[in-house]
């Protein structure tokens, strides 16, 4: 009988503790260093040794080099690079594997579209993706 | 209403019942609406959560919303199910709900019919219900909808006994079956029915949750077992109808112990008087609202062999055993 008392007791001083909810999309969410969103690519570090492309699980990395234009220059530097966001699991792989912090995660995940086509996501648009970047001390 | 109801039927009369009971239903659907509000809000504040904000300020159109939704949906009756059956089951169900709150004081002056066995009559009427529970149940022609029919009807066939049962002390302690009597007995007594019934109030409490289908007791509904009892293959305004039948039975239950046991629209003091019954009437009727979601918030379901154990074994000899005091009390005395 006691223990209904202290059940109810506890219940209705729950009320008016705080909540622990959070309102999302009226206040933005700060993610933890670990949080895998959208990649973040700069071309400019990239040395095309398509180890990405190569882990993916998926296979959802597409990229393809070309000569650089300085003859002074050895290797390759980078023409295309599609990420198919379609099927890419965020698995945190390919920037993992990549040498040169060329591709890193961000905490971007509001990614929601209306065509399968906006999730093709190219050098241009994974290049101007750089905001909230993973700093790399995760 | 009184003197209404005193006349023979004419034009006047029966307009003034019609305009009365379609108040009185407004009065209801405004209490349904926002007692699922507030439920959801309850129940949300107890687990550290908001509850319903998005709709309306503060959420408060929420219900509304929901209702409104519930209303355009297509209309589904399963193409195995018995169909004037199928159709006819809610209607049974709401109808009693509705029908007991012919006889409710709310007031000494607000009050429809003053029936002399107004305990009786609701009593009676509320045992309907469960038959279109069962009716829905069987007529879904499905198993879990007739499991969660039959679990109802056992529960409220064993729950009822006791609640009546319970009701005999405060009846005989009055010497009235009517409603507005019982009240004006507690004024002269000086002190409401929970004191002198209170092994009677207790049981009260406990049947009547069992006959609102409430937490602890809600194994007709049980979500995670049962997904949700009789009313599996219902959706849209038939399913409404059966949801309306719940919250306007909390409606008439919370009206009936506040009469019966917390002494109706009396204030608790003399020197508050001056505030109008009504407002005792709501104050009290919205702490028992208060406290059956208090409760949903607090304890986990009943198991069924717990909860025939229970009120065969345990309410019905302990509310006999009050009926025997009261009596004793009452010659002796």
């Amino acid at each position: 009988m006691l223990g209904f008392a202290k059940g109810m007791a506890y219940t209705f001083k729950q009320m008016t503790k705080k909540k622990v909810t959070h309102m999302y999309p009226d206040q933005e969410m700060v993610w933890p260093e670990r949080f895998r969103g959208i990649q973040h690519f700069a071309p400019e570090k990239c040395i095309v040794c398509n180890q990405c492309a190569r882990i993916c699980p998926t296979g959802c990395i597409n990229l393809i080099g070309k000569k650089s234009e300085d003859p002074n220059k050895k290797g390759k530097v980078i023409d295309t690079y599609d990420i198919n966001f379609e099927i890419c699991i965020l698995c945190d792989l390919c920037t993992e594997v990549c040498p040169t912090e060329a591709i890193v995660m961000t905490t971007n995940f509001e990614l929601a579209a209306y065509s399968r086509d906006e999730l093709f996501k190219n050098l241009e648009w994974l290049d101007n993706n750089n905001t909230n970047v993973r700093g790399g001390n995760a | 209403m009184g003197a209404y109801i005193e006349q023979s039927l004419g034009l006047t009369n029966s307009l003034v019942f019609i305009l009365s009971a379609a108040a009185l239903l407004g009065i209801v659907l405004g209490f349904v609406t926002y007692s699922i509000y507030f439920q959801r809000k309850i129940l949300g504040w107890m687990q550290l959560r908001i509850g319903p904000n998005r709709v309306g300020p503060l959420g408060l159109l929420q219900t509304v919303a929901d209702v409104l939704k519930l209303l355009l949906k297509e209309d589904i009756i399963p193409k195995a199910a018995d169909k004037p059956l199928f159709i006819i089951a809610p209607i049974i169900a709401f109808m009693p709900a509705f029908g007991v709150l012919a006889v409710m004081p709310f007031t000494e002056s607000i009050h429809f019919a003053d029936v002399g066995v107004g305990l009786l009559y609701y009593i009676a009427l509320s045992g309907i219900t469960v038959l279109g529970v069962v009716t829905g149940g069987w007529a879904s022609n499905n198993k879990w909808a007739l499991i969660g029919a039959m679990r109802s009807a056992a529960q409220m066939i064993s729950y009822e006994i006791p609640l009546v049962m319970s009701v005999v002390g405060v009846i005989l302690m009055t010497g009235s079956l009517n409603l507005i009597d019982i009240v004006e007995k507690q004024k002269e007594m000086g002190m409401w029915f929970f004191i002198p019934q209170f092994l009677g109030f207790i049981i009260f409490i406990i049947a009547q949750l069992a006959e609102l289908s409430r937490t602890p007791f809600d194994l007709t509904e049980a979500e995670s077992e049962l997904i949700s009892g009789y009313h599996v293959e219902y959706s849209g305004f038939r399913w409404a109808f059966f949801m309306l039948t719940e919250y306007v039975y909390i409606f008439a239950m919370a009206s009936l112990t506040t009469v019966l046991f917390l002494g109706g629209w009396l204030p608790p003091f003399e020197f508050l008087g001056f505030i109008p019954g009504i407002i005792w009437f709501g104050l009290k009727f919205l702490a028992i609202v208060f406290f059956i979601f208090w409760l949903q918030a607090t304890f986990p379901r009943m198991r069924v062999d717990q909860l025939m154990q229970m009120g065969w074994k345990v309410l019905l000899p302990l509310a006999l055993l009050n009926i025997l005091i009261t009596a004793v009390l009452k010659t002796v005395l």
